[in-house]
């Protein structure tokens, strides 16, 4: 009851106090970039947990058929090494992604988008229970993105639950990511983007909860970006032995 | 020696007989493209922009492309053996998923169509070419006089010059008129010397916009 206050809290807090710019690092985006097109994309995060330390290796092809919807595959690698001594590498749990934009009002130099997002995890990945990670198990996350885009600033937002029949890693979950950028606004684009992002996180079943922040930095070229951010843990709720100490993230996107 | 010389002179005049022809096929090239200005809106950050070009990069011959993002003017130039239609370029700006809010071609034969009035073909040969003074300060204001003016019926080109505050324009005086013109760009909250905007409209301008007003005669 007191974590389901504190996410209520948290969220209602964050929107009605941001605001962000460009496409968030640890978060999603409601922006889709023209119907055809293609984005290859990475994101490496390295998680240091009280287990042991996790590289996740991610590569993804995102495809959009037309200017409102998005098709992705994500196929991971992960790297662990557990403390009490197990370590190696495998192949992660594979996802497809689905968005699906419902809302858009545009206008001069501002946009406001809502977007419909759905990722199926499928159980090719080793039982590490590593939420987000590898778990082995088929999981559907349903949720809604939302983002207010201008040159200045913006916001994009996401609520949804993550549902797992088959195991106990049900979760609430709630982003938000507020970036600014640190060059005038330019086209050819040549953007420095600083990032604020934070993670509400509520494993239903066994009650863990975390609110995490993520400092990143974005280089964007014309259609190629460089991102880095460090996520840490604001409140850290969940069982000794299992608690975050940080997540470095280091990635690249490219559209075609 | 003198065969020499006179060799030299041929060679001369080859040279510059060719350099004349290849400017003349380039100059004839150039007029051959049709000028496309649209307003779009929803470009929110420059990764917008580039999605705008890469969806018309699809239309082959595409030359000229300038997508300024602080005011929404997209302009390009295209063949203009290629016809490209008002309809294709509107519904490509919205397949790149952003809002098209007018367009206008200008073809290379001088015949002007806007988005907004369907297609309305001006005669160049009746287009009048004025200047006014109009009250502004930056690039937003540019695109909100520019797009005042070119969104009447009859109104060819109009390009508005910040230093100056020249608006210098053509328009067809059968379809449309200067005072019409002018009304048109006050109500867009810009002072003109014969029409004064609206305080409430100039109160809503951006801050960037609140430009010094002018005295109207």
């Amino acid at each position: 009851m007191i974590h389901s206050l504190r996410v209520i809290v948290v969220l209602l807090g964050c929107t009605l106090g941001l605001n962000a710019q460009g496409p968030p690092i640890t978060g999603d985006k409601p922006i889709m970039l023209g119907g055809g097109s293609f984005t290859t994309k990475t994101l490496t995060e390295i998680r240091t947990t009280q287990r042991g330390t996790f590289t996740y290796v991610p590569l993804m092809l995102h495809y959009l058929p037309s200017s409102n919807s998005l098709v992705a595959v994500h196929l991971p690698y992960i790297g662990f090494n557990f403390e009490n001594g197990g370590n190696g590498g495998d192949l992660a749990d594979i996802r497809i992604l689905g968005k699906y934009q419902f809302f858009r009002k545009d206008a001069t130099g501002k946009t406001i988008r809502l977007v419909a997002k759905t990722l199926q995890t499928l159980p090719t990945g080793r039982e590490l229970d590593l939420i987000d990670l590898s778990t082995g198990r088929y999981a559907g996350y349903y949720g809604i993105v939302a983002g207010y885009e201008t040159l200045k600033y913006g916001i994009s937002a996401e609520f949804g639950y993550n549902w797992m029949p088959n195991g106990t890693l049900d979760e609430l979950r709630y982003k938000l990511g507020v970036g600014l950028p640190l060059l005038k606004p330019q086209y050819p684009n040549k953007q420095l983007n600083l990032y604020f992002e934070y993670t509400n996180s509520w494993v239903v079943e066994r009650d863990w909860y975390q609110l995490l922040y993520a400092q990143g930095i974005q280089y964007a070229g014309k259609n190629i970006t460089f991102d880095f951010a460090i996520q840490l843990p604001l409140v850290n709720d969940v069982d000794e032995g299992r608690k975050l100490k940080q997540s470095f993230f280091l990635g690249t996107r490219y559209t075609f | 020696m003198k065969w020499a010389t006179k060799k030299e002179k041929m060679k001369r005049t080859y040279i510059i007989l060719t350099i004349t022809l290849l400017s003349t096929i380039a100059v004839a090239a150039q007029k051959e493209m049709d000028a496309f200005k649209v307003q779009v809106d929803g470009l929110g950050c420059p990764f917008c922009a580039y999605g705008l070009e890469k969806k018309f990069k699809e239309f082959k011959g595409i030359k000229k492309v300038k997508i300024d993002i602080e005011t929404g003017d997209f302009s390009f130039s295209f063949p203009a053996e290629k016809a490209l239609s008002m309809e294709a370029v509107i519904k490509q700006v919205e397949k790149a998923g952003y809002t098209p809010i007018t367009a206008k071609i200008i073809r290379a034969n001088g015949t002007v169509e806007n988005s907004e009035d369907g297609k309305v073909a001006l005669d160049p040969n009746k287009l009048e070419s004025t200047e006014i003074i109009v009250a502004g300060n930056c690039d937003l204001c540019k695109a909100r006089i520019e797009n005042a003016a070119e969104r009447l019926n009859g109104v060819g080109e109009a390009s508005w010059n910040a230093d100056s505050k020249l608006l210098s324009l053509n328009f067809d005086p059968d379809k449309t008129s200067l005072e019409n013109i002018e009304k048109s760009v006050a109500n867009s909250g810009h002072d003109t010397h014969s029409h004064k905007a609206k305080d409430q409209l100039y109160d809503k301008l951006p801050q960037c916009c609140h430009y010094e007003r002018l005295k109207t005669k």
